[in-house]
């Protein structure tokens, strides 16, 4: 094999340097061009990472004050729901103490003015004068008196179990009317509570 | 409220269907509340529908199985039908009859209120315009509901309305006044697992004690269904009108109404109209809806979202058909996009809602909304022909331009309309939701907003 000359050989050195350097120049263009570009991209994330960051802080935020709301309404109805208990306990010792007052009253006095009237309204909404009393046999007695002034009326045999007043029924059994204390405190019951529960410092 | 009490007659001369015909009846009126009582004591609560001749027909709410003509009396009370109202209704559930139904004793009442209610001077009515938040983009964003309107729902058997409707009961606020703002719910003939998660729902979200619910469960008797909506706006219109409050009434699903009182017309061997619907089912269902409102010189308002189901889906049934002609637009649940798994699965091409233009806008929402609306309307309706369109020649026939439409399309559906159920968002979000679909078309499409205002939300995608 022959020797190469030795211009040749320094050709080819600086072919092979010429084409190290290139490459060398773009291997670091290239690492320059992806330094940047990762620095672009890094860049570009910052605001979409504070984006993020500030989403995901809403979001907890949206999610804590629907907790606190949660807990806080269902505290507000649980203490609500145990005071209308209390004060429906307090109303009914009230109604119960008051009934008894009025079961155990005395029968004499302004009472058979009170049976007048209760006889006077009933026959007036039954339309007819043709009627049964019944009452309760502690009434019994003011009831049978005061019917001598309702004429057409009768007391009945049979009692009923009421705290005071009337049951007036016409003599053909197709009409009821039933006025007594115990209907009439029944009807009036709403009112009463509310007025109760209005000494107890609870107004609407 | 008197002392004074009713007669009682015992002649029951005729017992058909929900109807009881009283005999010899002297003084009754009509409305009148009649309690009837049976032959083993138990009592149960009608109304009087016709008097004349000695007779009078009673409807009985707790219907009329186990009542006989001997032994039964019907005791004509001497007042109307009316709900014990006072703040304390809030955070109680009744039955659908206005009695608790929660274990806690009667409220104690303000006041007595006729569930009929008064009819509101049309020259005291003020026009609906404040904008009401529900947190369901597609409502917000595109159907707006403003305080006093009354916008129902049209869905159909088996679809999503009721947990929509449980959504917007527990979202719903007046944006920056929360505590004026109230959810009165009202469901009629609903399944018992319905009730219980409605119930449920207030509950935990905290939204129960600015609530009230009356629940008229599919089990319980058909006739009381009559009753349910009165007592609801009875108390929608204490809250608004007496206390100032800002009333949010739900109703489900009048559907459910609409029969009862097809039941009870047909026993009174009415001549039926349309379905066998009564000929005043017009006229009755506006004597409901006619019940939302704002006055003038009163804080408070009642805004009503009736839902109903249409019987086969079909909209020119009587019913959405008599609700259309009064309320102020619908909101349509499309069978497509409900099986597609989409919720809410609102159609907005059918949905309208026609008091939106006074509620949005600069003040209220913000000064983009109607244009921002418009043109998402316009795009989703484009996207539907197109996708009509790649039906028949296919994907690739269709034009780059079409093919963004499609995707404004999809986009609307998975991302604005697609929405969890405990999901609330904002009117903001809403409104950028809304820029981002718009943002998907190339700006010389965008023809329906003002230059200002694409230059100022249009995001072009990277």
């Amino acid at each position: 094999m022959d020797k190469c000359h030795p211009l040749a050989n320094l050709a080819l050195e600086q072919t092979i340097d010429k084409i190290l350097n290139q490459t060398q120049k773009e291997i670091e263009s290239s690492i320059d061009s992806a330094l940047n570009d990762s620095q672009q991209t890094l860049d570009d994330a910052i605001p979409k990472l504070d984006q993020e960051y500030d989403k995901i802080i809403a979001d907890g935020k949206k999610e804590a004050d629907k907790i606190e709301k949660q807990i806080i309404g269902s505290a507000d109805i649980k203490a609500r729901n145990k005071q209308l208990l209390a004060l429906e306990a307090s109303v009914d010792k009230v109604f119960t103490k008051a009934l008894d007052e009025i079961t155990n009253n005395d029968r004499s006095g302004d009472y058979a003015n009170l049976i007048k009237s209760l006889l006077d309204e009933s026959i007036r909404i039954l339309g007819t004068s043709e009627v049964i009393v019944s009452t309760n046999s502690k009434d019994r007695d003011v009831v049978q008196s005061t019917l001598s002034g309702f004429p057409g009326s009768e007391l009945s045999s049979d009692t009923v179990e009421c705290i005071g007043g009337v049951i007036i029924k016409s003599k053909d059994g197709a009409m009821t009317f039933d006025n007594t204390l115990d209907a009439r405190i029944e009807r009036l019951k709403p009112l009463i509570r509310k007025d109760i529960a209005a000494k107890f410092g609870v107004n609407n | 409220m008197t002392a004074e009490g009713g007669v009682q007659y015992s002649k029951i001369a005729e017992i058909k269907g929900p109807l009881v015909v009283v005999d010899d009846v002297e003084s009754a009126a009509f409305d009148e509340l009649v309690e009837i009582e049976t032959l083993e004591g138990e009592r149960r609560l009608g109304k009087v529908l016709e008097v004349g001749n000695g007779k009078a027909i009673v409807q009985v709410f707790e219907g009329t199985t186990g009542l006989s003509i001997s032994g039964t009396k019907a005791k004509f009370v001497g007042k109307v039908m009316e709900m014990p109202v006072s703040k304390e209704v809030l955070g109680r559930v009744f039955d659908g009859l206005g009695r608790p139904k929660d274990g806690l004793p009667d409220p104690i009442a303000d006041k007595f209120v006729d569930i009929n209610g008064e009819p509101m001077n049309p020259e005291q009515r003020e026009y609906p315009k404040d904008f009401i938040q529900t947190g369901v983009s597609v409502i917000d964003g595109l159907m707006t509901l403003v305080r006093g309107q009354k916008l129902p729902i049209f869905s159909g058997s088996g679809m999503s309305h009721n947990l929509l409707a449980a959504q917007i009961a527990r979202q719903a606020s007046v944006v920056g006044k929360q505590d004026d703002f109230a959810v009165v719910f009202a469901a009629i003939g609903v399944q018992y697992s319905e009730a219980e998660y409605f119930r449920r729902s207030l509950e935990e979200s905290g939204a129960l004690k600015r609530s009230v619910l009356f629940l008229n469960t599919a089990d319980d008797p058909a006739i009381e269904r009559i009753i349910t909506p009165r007592v609801a706006l009875t108390v929608a219109e204490y809250l608004a009108f007496d206390l100032g409050m800002h009333v949010l009434v739900v109703i489900t699903d009048m559907t459910n109404y609409a029969e009862a009182l097809r039941e009870i017309s047909a026993a009174r061997e009415e001549v039926p109209g349309r379905k066998g619907y009564p000929g005043y089912l017009y006229t009755d269902l506006s004597t409901l809806y006619e019940r939302a409102g704002k006055l003038d010189g009163r804080k408070g308002s009642v805004t009503q979202v009736p839902i109903l189901s249409m019987p086969s889906d079909d909209i020119t049934h009587p019913i959405p058909d008599l609700t259309g002609y009064i309320t102020e637009g619908q909101i349509v649940v499309g069978r497509d996009l409900f099986r597609q798994g989409v919720y809410p699965p609102i159609n907005i091409l059918s949905s309208l809602s026609r008091l939106m233009k006074d509620g949005i806008g600069e003040g209220s929402t913000r000064d983009d909304h109607s244009e921002v609306s418009n043109q998402v309307y316009d795009a989703y309706s484009r996207a539907q022909e197109v996708r009509a369109l790649a039906g028949i020649v296919g994907k690739a026939g269709l034009t780059e331009i079409d093919l963004k439409y499609m995707d404004v399309g999809d986009t609307f559906e998975k991302e604005f309309l697609t929405q969890a159920t405990d999901e609330n968002r904002t009117i903001e979000e809403t409104l950028a939701l809304m820029w981002k679909i718009v943002s998907k078309l190339p700006k010389n499409e965008i023809t329906k907003i003002k230059d200002k205002h694409v230059e100022k939300y249009y995001k072009e995608e990277e």
